[in-house]
């Protein structure tokens, strides 16, 4: 049953959108073997380019290797010299990218992914990364690398049933000080007694 | 689009210089106000429209995303979104409560300003005053994700 219920928060996490659009063909779409879910402007990107912390890339403030998972990491591209911000690793279940792309920090890779949004309205598309290698590499990996990272990170949460939103501690912190709509847990009480 | 970022940031450096030695990009320190969102779902249209990935409706959603490395943004009245780097001090994706406790609040906040690529970017150096979650789309959209809230509620 908890299976059920984890792979149903990950449908609604990739699969959900009320709004499907249809998938672009874009400038990097050539080659590319992403995976697509009709999310917002989406086109498959696959591109070379270097791993590089972007508060460094940007402004000098740089730290080492490339901030240890604590800093938003990029990819300058290769073909037209952009910054490249990954917001989402191959994951489906609210991962980020850091943990695939911090062992690439300042090195050339070759990745695979989907970019999304809206340039005209947001200024730039954004990246999901979802495969990455060494630049030239035989083999893709697949970017999933997150979900591991934090079980080691947290190891008695991890053993715990359920994905690890439901049970990180630091999610569970704020619901229990602030209640599931963060309006205290009067709110929670008042919507739950309307609603179910 | 640079027009609507004039609109919705107070200038504190009127001019945007560019950054000796890094190319593309401009830099300015601005004092901003602006919810503090989960840029995947935003971005992406995963679970709908802007109006439903932002407030109380997604505030769960938008803690899971924190902890889970997704960037978070601050997004202005004006529909701006700006990447943030540095929240107080701290890298931001550092694994503490800083970032977490100010989900989907409406924050004031003066730090430096970066534009490269078409992205915004921001480092924020204070937070002058968080308004708390202002926007109650609960009420409209319930909770986004609907599994964000328990089915059994006690």
């Amino acid at each position: 049953m908890q299976f059920l219920k984890s792979l149903l928060a990950l449908s609604l996490f990739v699969g959900m959108s009320n709004a499907v659009f249809a998938e672009e063909e874009g400038p990097f779409s050539k080659g590319s073997t992403a995976k697509t879910f009709g999310f917002q402007e989406e086109e498959k990107a696959l591109f070379t380019g270097k791993v590089v912390d972007v508060l460094c890339e940007i402004s000098g403030d740089c730290a080492d290797n490339c901030g240890n998972g604590d800093r938003l990491l990029g990819i300058v591209r290769d073909a037209d010299n952009k910054l490249i911000l990954p917001l989402k690793n191959g994951q489906f279940s609210f991962n980020g990218p850091v943990e695939d792309l911090l062992p690439y920090c300042g090195r050339a890779v070759d990745v695979d992914g989907i970019m999304v949004g809206d340039a005209e309205v947001y200024g730039s598309k954004f990246y999901m990364v979802q495969k990455i290698r060494d630049a030239g590499a035989p083999e893709f990996r697949k970017a999933n690398l997150w979900t591991k990272a934090w079980a080691k990170r947290n190891e008695e949460s991890a053993k715990k049933k359920g994905p690890w939103f439901r049970k990180d501690p630091r999610v569970l912190r704020q619901i229990e000080a602030t209640g599931y709509f963060g309006l205290g847990h009067e709110a929670d009480r008042k919507y739950a007694a309307e609603n179910q | 689009m640079f027009k609507r970022l004039m609109g919705s940031a107070a200038i504190v450096v009127a001019t945007m210089l560019p950054q000796p030695g890094f190319a593309n990009t401009s830099a300015q320190l601005i004092e901003i106000k602006g919810e503090v969102i989960d840029t995947w779902c935003y971005f992406s249209g995963v679970m709908g429209g802007e109006d439903a990935v932002i407030g109380s409706a997604h505030h769960t959603c938008a803690l899971w995303c924190a902890a889970g490395g997704i960037p978070v943004g601050v997004r202005t009245e004006e529909g701006d979104v700006f990447m943030v780097l540095k929240y107080s001090g701290e890298d931001i994706l550092e694994k503490t409560d800083t970032i977490m406790e100010v989900q989907s609040d409406v924050i004031t906040a003066k730090g430096m300003h970066y534009v490269r690529d078409g992205v915004n970017y921001l480092v924020v150096e204070n937070v002058i005053a968080n308004d708390g979650i202002q926007v109650l789309n609960h009420e409209d959209y319930g909770s986004v994700p609907p599994n964000s809230f328990p089915k059994n509620y006690k």
